[in-house]
């Protein structure tokens, strides 16, 4: 059987760098789901935009090697010959888009930011190649409830939840039926749930005639159904196979990816054993209720928060777990200040902070929001982690050196002069973590810390979480990864109608 | 309906160009029939004549000038286009709401002039006008002005001012006078001479000196837009280099001309420094 | 003449059930406008005769009251008429209907992602600022804290505006935006016979008085410079 898609990466670059993927083989037949795996900067998601077609996008990319696309019913197909130069074809890339579907790592950017209802933007693809609206509309319902969002069509997308916008994104691939479906890190931030029901449609689309790809830096529930997997490392193949014997591989082992989640023990968490909760709490939610005031969307005011109390100790961490949208965040975000209760108390350290301005509190409490890219504004990552410590006392060298510190503890002093936003998404993340361990905080709050992050990166986060609390710090965490939650916290939390109950 | 996998090289459009030409002759010839028709005296009453041909005038030359350039755009430089008008109206909002003749109106403007050259800055500016006539209507009239900006920021990148940086305010001051010639006769003829805020205080301090009208617009605007483009050409450079350099490389005018000095040496420099902690 | 003008766009807007907006809106733009208009024709018309007061420097006159009274007429019913039609148009029908009329889609594309934009950008400044004050930072009310906030927010924001227009101009283009061919649209722009008929009959007619008055403008300034 002919592959649909054949990728041969000889060498790709951006502009004048260094090779970010070279040598690497796709091809991909009808129905298949391959899985490539690879840790952060090993080319994972530039090989995935490579075959998008959204790398040769702008015309800054040196590009040697060859895509083709086996015709099919929506089009006739071609081979295209890159040999990096000036006269290579440019791809059309709406054409290619057409037959290759792709959702990026950051749902938010396949969207055109024009649509004012989830409508508009899954019409979008369509109202460009021309479709009449009849067929359009019956094309964009399909669409919709395939990915379980006909009862949104007329929602704005800016008010999804960061889920909903995941599947809109997905939607918005699928609209075009296409042959090939890119997939980059699918279930980073899905609730066990959104994570079955990716199962389930990537299974329809290959019962479809689909050919599905998933890049990830860890083995996940969708990863497993892959029957054929590819490793990446330093930009090339490094194993490839069935699962069974890529896992089996010594390069898999140092590959720093996430190896299927193992369920550990209960009773023997890394952080060591069960802290005496004694003496004042540093961190305390009392008989907290919060709601989210209505939105000019006409979405009813909700109640997150109901009642809800918790004390966390010092050198004490506790994880707390829900679905989507359960209230974790906001928990969270009242601890740091930045929420105020409606009532009820938040004690940090044994006193009321409220009336306390949040940039106070923050000299005890230091965040790891959920997006990184929010607490990213610096030129450069050390002088982002340096932001903010001349308010804690440190000037000039102690800054510089703490910020450092900081830097190499999430194992990132060798990229102290890269511009943030250059960094890895992963990179992105660590470098935020070192922002906040920067400040050395009493209290320590992690949003969601493990999305994305490879093996490297989890055993610096561990060590992270690990070394506050023996420091002495509370640690608060939020996570949909509950093995990850039982084997780093002392206490497991589920947040159920706006209380914190055990889990 | 299926595509071609590959395109043919972007080629200029001699319908285009032609278009985007007439545009242009569009704006000179109003500023022309402006100028030499303008009224010496003020005391009968705005004349509705002239400002029509204003508006008329710069509304076709608006017009053409979107016909020419829009569909030639680069998608890259379209999606940047919104987010500089955004810029325009945040900032634009926030400084204009204080006492100071420095606006920031247009500084997304001069940006996208900055990274995609002097068409794309024409547009941005006229887009601007046009979106921000949806809140603020009286702004509408200074679309030329606005398209003249953005045009001249993106011929000031094209010269290689940006990669010098001393030479940027030189070159939003020189915008700036040509921004001020071509907005004080539409403030005149279409405003009767009205402006707001600080400009306004200009102009009636001039009136109570005794100046006539248009002389005392002219130096309003003067005294405004030299300030004010000076400021927001250095705020735009700045930007400009506090970008990550993989989002600046993505526009071709960027890469062709030039217009970013430096990016390489920062990636050295980050070595030799990391070295001795690590 | 120009009452009529306002009187008409006024009664437009509360047929469309947005006069509040309009006015609102308006008001925001015109009251400032003929303040000024006030303070500088009202007070200062070295050109007016009948002087009704003075003081100082500042000479109340007859002549210009009237100017400015003109001046703001004329604006006022600029400024209404157009945001009588903002307000009242929804800007995807607006999208639709451009494209419907072969106009460029990039217009379209840009008008509504800019304005959409535009109504994100209070909550991501909010994100912004929640993140540095996170980090220790704590805005004072003083015009200069006023400013170092703007600074330290403003940049991240354009940081991410513009990386996330880079990645966006790839979405598009996959989505086929630069595509050749024919449009259409998802939303449906209601339309009947009546409308399409005033529309042209409306346009001429406008065609005809900006015709009537700029030929003859035109043209005495082009005899008269011979």
């Amino acid at each position: 059987m002919t592959p649909v898609l054949t990728a041969h990466v000889r060498r790709f670059a951006y502009d004048d760098g260094p090779a970010a993927v070279r040598d690497v083989h796709l091809a991909l037949e009808r129905g298949a789901l391959v899985a490539v795996l690879g840790a952060s900067g090993s080319g994972k998601s530039t090989l995935a935009k490579i075959i998008a077609g959204w790398a040769l996008q702008g015309g800054h990319a040196r590009f040697s090697g060859t895509l083709e696309l086996a015709p099919g019913p929506r089009g006739a197909g071609g081979r295209l010959d890159f040999a990096g130069g000036h006269d290579d074809p440019r791809l059309q890339l709406g054409a290619w888009g057409e037959r290759v579907a792709y959702a990026p790592q950051r749902a938010g950017d396949l969207l055109t930011g024009a649509a004012a209802s989830v409508g508009e933007e899954l019409a979008f693809s369509l109202e460009q190649r021309g479709i009449e609206r009849g067929e359009m509309r019956d094309r964009v319902r399909r669409g919709a409830r395939a990915v379980g969002l006909e009862d949104l069509l007329d929602r704005h997308p800016g008010r999804l939840s960061g889920g909903e916008q995941r599947r809109l994104a997905l939607g918005c691939a699928l609209v075009e039926r296409p042959d090939v479906v890119v997939l980059d890190e699918p279930s980073a931030s899905l609730d066990a749930a959104g994570a079955e029901a990716l199962v389930e449609l990537v299974a329809r689309l290959r019962g479809g005639g689909a050919t599905v790809v998933v890049f990830a830096t860890g083995v996940d529930a969708l990863v497993r159904h892959a029957d054929r997997c590819l490793l990446l490392d330093g930009g090339t193949v490094a194993a490839e196979g069935t699962l069974d014997d890529v896992f089996a591989s010594a390069a898999f082992a140092e590959s720093g990816v996430v190896p299927q989640a193992r369920e550990r023990e209960p009773g023997c968490p890394m952080v060591g054993a069960e802290v005496p909760a004694t003496g004042v709490p540093l961190a305390e939610l009392e008989r907290v209720t919060f709601a989210y005031a209505p939105r000019r969307s006409g979405r009813s005011a909700r109640t997150v928060l109901d009642g809800a109390s918790v004390a966390v100790h010092a050198g004490q961490v506790i994880a707390l777990t829900g679905p989507n949208g359960a209230g974790k965040s906001t928990a969270l975000r009242h601890f740091a200040g930045l929420a105020r209760p409606s009532s009820g108390t938040v004690r940090i350290g044994g006193s009321d902070i409220a009336g306390v301005p949040a940039g106070r509190v923050a000299a005890t409490v230091g965040t790891l929001f959920q997006d990184p890219r929010d607490q990213l504004f610096e030129r450069t990552a050390l002088r982002e982690v340096s932001f903010g410590l001349g308010a804690l006392g440190l000037a000039g060298e102690a800054a510089r050196s703490r910020a450092f510190e900081a830097l190499d503890a999430v194992g990132l002093a060798q990229r102290a002069d890269v511009h943030p936003y250059e960094l890895a998404a992963s990179e992105q993340r660590l470098v935020a973590l070192a922002t906040v361990l920067a400040r050395r905080p009493r209290v320590l709050l992690l949003d969601e810390p493990t999305v994305g992050l490879d093996g490297r990166a989890l055993a610096r986060l561990d060590a992270a979480v690990t070394g506050a609390a023996q420091a002495g710090s509370a640690v608060v965490l939020s996570t949909h990864a509950i093995a990850w939650a039982r084997r780093m916290s002392h206490q497991v939390l589920a947040l159920d109608g706006g209380r914190f109950v055990g889990a | 309906m299926s595509h071609q996998l590959t395109v043919d090289a972007p080629r200029r459009s001699p319908l285009r160009v032609v278009l985007t030409i007439l545009g242009v002759a569009a704006v000179v010839a109003t500023y022309a029939f402006l100028i030499v028709s303008q009224p010496a005296d003020v005391v009968n009453g705005p004349t509705a004549a002239s400002a029509l041909v204003a508006l008329a005038g710069f509304g076709l030359a608006m017009v053409l000038l979107f016909v020419g350039i829009l569909p030639t755009l680069p998608t890259t430089t379209l999606a940047l286009i919104p987010v500089a008008l955004v810029l325009n109206i945040v900032l634009g909002q926030f400084v204009g709401s204080t006492l100071v003749p420095i606006y920031l109106d247009s500084i997304g403007t001069v940006l996208v002039g900055f990274l995609a050259g002097p068409s794309a800055g024409a547009a941005t500016g006229l887009l601007s006008n046009l979106v921000w006539s949806f809140f603020n209507p009286s702004v509408l009239p200074f679309a030329a002005g606005a398209a003249a900006i953005g045009a001249l920021a993106g011929v000031a990148a094209r010269l290689g001012i940006v990669r010098r940086f001393y030479l940027v305010p030189v070159a939003g001051v020189v915008t700036g006078f040509v921004a001020a010639a071509i907005a004080a006769p539409i403030a005149v003829i279409v405003f009767g001479g009205t402006a707001t805020g600080a400009t306004g205080a200009v102009i009636a301090l001039f009136r109570a000196a005794g100046d006539s009208l248009v002389q005392s617009v002219t130096t309003g605007a003067f005294t405004s837009d030299l300030p004010d483009k000076l400021v927001t050409f250095s705020l735009a450079a700045a930007l400009a280099y506090a970008l990550p350099r993989r989002s600046t490389r993505r526009f071709e005018f960027v890469r062709r001309h030039r217009v970013l000095a430096g990016a390489k040496r920062s990636v050295e420099t980050a070595d030799t420094k990391a070295a001795p902690a690590a | 003449m120009w009452l009529a003008v306002l009187a008409a766009s006024a009664g437009a807007a509360a047929a469309g059930r947005v006069l509040g907006k309009v006015a609102a809106a308006a008001s925001i733009v015109v009251v400032p406008f003929a303040l000024w208009a006030f303070v500088i024709h009202g007070l200062f018309f070295p050109e007016g005769r009948a002087v009704l007061a003075a003081l100082g420097p500042a000479r109340v006159t007859a002549e210009g009251l009237a100017y400015a009274g003109g001046i703001v007429l004329r604006t006022a019913a600029l400024v209404v008429v157009m945001l009588a039609f903002s307000t009242w148009v929804e800007v995807p029908v607006l999208r639709a209907a451009l494209v419907r009329r072969g106009v460029p889609a990039q217009l379209g594309y840009v008008l509504a992602t800019a304005l959409g934009l535009a109504s994100t950008v209070a909550e991501r400044l909010e994100r912004i600022r929640e993140a540095q004050e996170a980090r220790g930072l704590i805005v004072r009310q003083s015009l200069g804290g006023r400013f170092v906030a703007a600074r330290l927010q403003v940049v991240p924001l354009v940081l991410q505006l513009v990386d996330e227009a880079g990645e966006r101009a790839a979405a598009l283009e996959a989505r086929g935006q630069a595509l050749p061919g024919r449009r259409t649209s998802y939303v449906d722009e209601p339309d009947s016979r009546a409308q399409r008929t005033l529309r042209w009959v409306l346009a001429t007619a406008s065609l005809a008085v900006v015709l009537s008055v700029v030929v003859p403008a035109v043209a005495g300034v082009l005899g008269g410079g011979r």
